[in-house]
């Protein structure tokens, strides 16, 4: 097993303490930074999530993996320089909207992004559409997330594309959603880019987004 | 038969007129009043008002004082309210964000004024009000979600792997808390107590059966004790969890609509009665009168005689009226055994 390979069992085995270590280690050892993502980290989680899918992980075996991930990614992230750092793969402002308080599938779909490579900005819940619209300036983020659980609250969905309208930025960012009660119809309607069903779809959904 | 006779033969196996109808309605039962969810939510007096007549208008068997969690603030979680749509646990501020509250939290007294008082309040209002007609259902809080309202979500899925002793200590917390409250609407005039226990579908096969199955099991136990039907509510996918769900001896199971009903049945055996699995939002809601009237039918179908008509999760505040009433004709329409004949 290379070293690589071991960091993407430990984190897929949701073994923090190891892929932190392991992490340390490889680094002494003289591997760059930038190589962690694309051979270990990125690779991991896209197993984790193909074992979401075929249900062979359920949401305790996704998070720890995720926090592994996080050990890891959180040691390279500084040390991420030149070239490295523009092979980031987009900026991701996501959030719940107003009014809804479900964060679980939020955060799982903020963690998979992360650990696929993309620069996470997570508001919370129960967020307001002018926050968005103020974290996408700030950040120059050029997605957007966005999450409900209540088909009362998915409606709000609707204002923030809205906002990002008005705010002269929808052309600038693509707007994916999710949730239980959120359809790909209604992500149509609204005027949103995509639909992603769970969180591996989110992240297929993410990567094709931000190379469109 | 009345409806109380219909649900009772249909959960004994004896032939019924025509199948049950037993959604679950919060926001679309306030609606119908004209009532803000708030009010719905914190006046039992709304609620039952709410319930009675959105069961008359639309034929349904029976009345539930169902709701967001009432065991969670009365533990001391702190909730957020909302002028028009459930409440929440606020997870930022969870009641057991560090782990060595439990040990010094206390077990509510169900009548004591709080929130779990308000639901009991309003079976026995309920009971007074629909009781020669209607089933009365109260609700509690399965162990998993309940554990999740005062730990939060995100940290219990972790203690599951982190930290399992303190998530059965937490369970033994909940399960407590639970079966007290249980009772109190037992002995107000619930006839069935629904366990909602959303949170169980978010755990795989394995940590379903080390950790929340025989917690389940307890509280089924606990109310057929009691004298109380038990239905059981796990929303979400729970297709690998199915076979488990059916070993609990529950007098009905509802199927969320990422199960194929036909799954359910071969999982869980010819005798469990079932209901649901039409979708709430693409089906029920977004639906016509004719495609829901289908979609229930495919679901009599798959699930054969041992069948209750209803939505796999709450039915949607928005959803036509006209679409209820097709879901409600489709059960009216055909008894239990009316499938089977049909095929044969």
């Amino acid at each position: 097993m290379t070293r690589f390979e071991e960091l993407q069992q430990a984190i897929i085995d949701g073994k923090a303490p190891v892929a932190k270590e392991l992490t340390d280690k490889m680094l002494k050892e003289g591997i760059r930074p930038g190589e962690f993502f694309p051979k270990a980290i990125i690779p991991a989680m896209d197993e984790v999530g193909r074992r979401m899918r075929e249900c062979e992980f359920f949401i305790p075996e996704v998070l720890i993996a995720a926090r592994a991930a996080r050990a890891s990614s959180d040691i390279l992230r500084p040390l991420l320089v030149g070239a490295d750092a523009m092979a980031s793969a987009g900026t991701v402002v996501c959030g719940t909207v107003k009014g809804d308080l479900h964060d679980i599938g939020k955060n799982i779909v903020a963690m998979m992004l992360e650990s696929a490579g993309f620069k996470i900005i997570d508001l919370g819940v129960d967020v307001t559409a002018e926050k968005i619209v103020d974290a996408v300036r700030t950040n120059q983020a050029g997605l957007v997330a966005l999450s409900a659980l209540l088909t009362t609250t998915m409606v709000n969905m609707k204002s923030v594309v809205e906002a990002l309208s008005a705010a002269g930025l929808r052309d600038k960012v693509k707007i994916m959603v999710g949730g239980a009660p959120v359809t790909d119809a209604w992500a149509h309607s609204i005027g949103a880019d995509g639909y992603g069903k769970d969180a591996p779809a989110a992240v297929e959904l993410a990567r094709q987004l931000a190379t469109a | 038969m009345n409806s109380r006779e219909r649900v009772f033969a249909m959960l004994e196996g004896r032939p019924v007129d025509s199948l049950p109808v037993m959604p679950i309605t919060m926001m679309f039962a306030a609606d119908q009043i004209g009532a803000k969810y708030f009010a719905y939510t914190t006046d039992y007096h709304i609620m039952a008002e709410a319930q009675i007549r959105t069961a008359e208008e639309f034929d349904f068997d029976l009345v539930s004082a169902i709701a967001e969690t009432r065991e969670a603030p009365d533990c001391g979680a702190t909730v957020e309210y909302f002028d028009n749509h459930p409440a929440s646990i606020v997870e930022a501020q969870a009641l057991l964000a560090d782990k060595k509250t439990l040990a010094k939290l206390k077990v509510p007294d169900p009548l004591g004024g709080g929130r779990m008082h308000d639901r009991v309040k309003g079976i026995a209002l309920l009971k007074q009000r629909a009781c020669r007609e209607r089933i009365v259902e109260g609700w509690m809080e399965g162990p998993c979600g309940a554990a999740a309202d005062l730990r939060g979500i995100n940290a219990l899925m972790t203690d599951f792997y982190d930290d399992p002793v303190f998530v059965r200590d937490l369970f033994d917390f909940v399960f407590e808390v639970g079966m007290l409250f249980a009772r109190a609407q037992v002995e107000a005039g619930a006839d069935v107590i629904g366990i909602g226990d959303p949170a169980a579908s978010l755990v795989g096969p394995k940590l379903y059966q080390d950790f929340v199955w025989p917690y389940e099991k307890k509280m089924v136990d606990g109310l057929h004790a009691l004298g109380a039907r038990a239905r059981l509510h796990i929303c979400g996918n729970t297709r690998r969890i199915l076979h488990d769900m059916g070993r609990l001896g529950c007098d009905h199971v509802d199927i969320d609509s990422m199960v194929p009903m036909e799954e359910a049945r071969e999982k869980m055996g010819p005798a469990q009665v079932l209901l649901g699995s039409l979708d709430p939002v693409r089906d029920l809601r977004n639906g016509t009168p004719q495609s829901v009237y289908s979609a229930v039918g495919e679901c009599h179908r798959q699930a054969g005689s041992r069948y209750i008509v209803g939505a796999g999760c709450e039915v949607p505040r928005d959803t036509p009226a006209a679409n209820v009433n097709a879901m409600v004709r489709y059960a009216r329409q055909n008894h239990a055994g009316a499938r089977e004949k049909l095929s044969h």
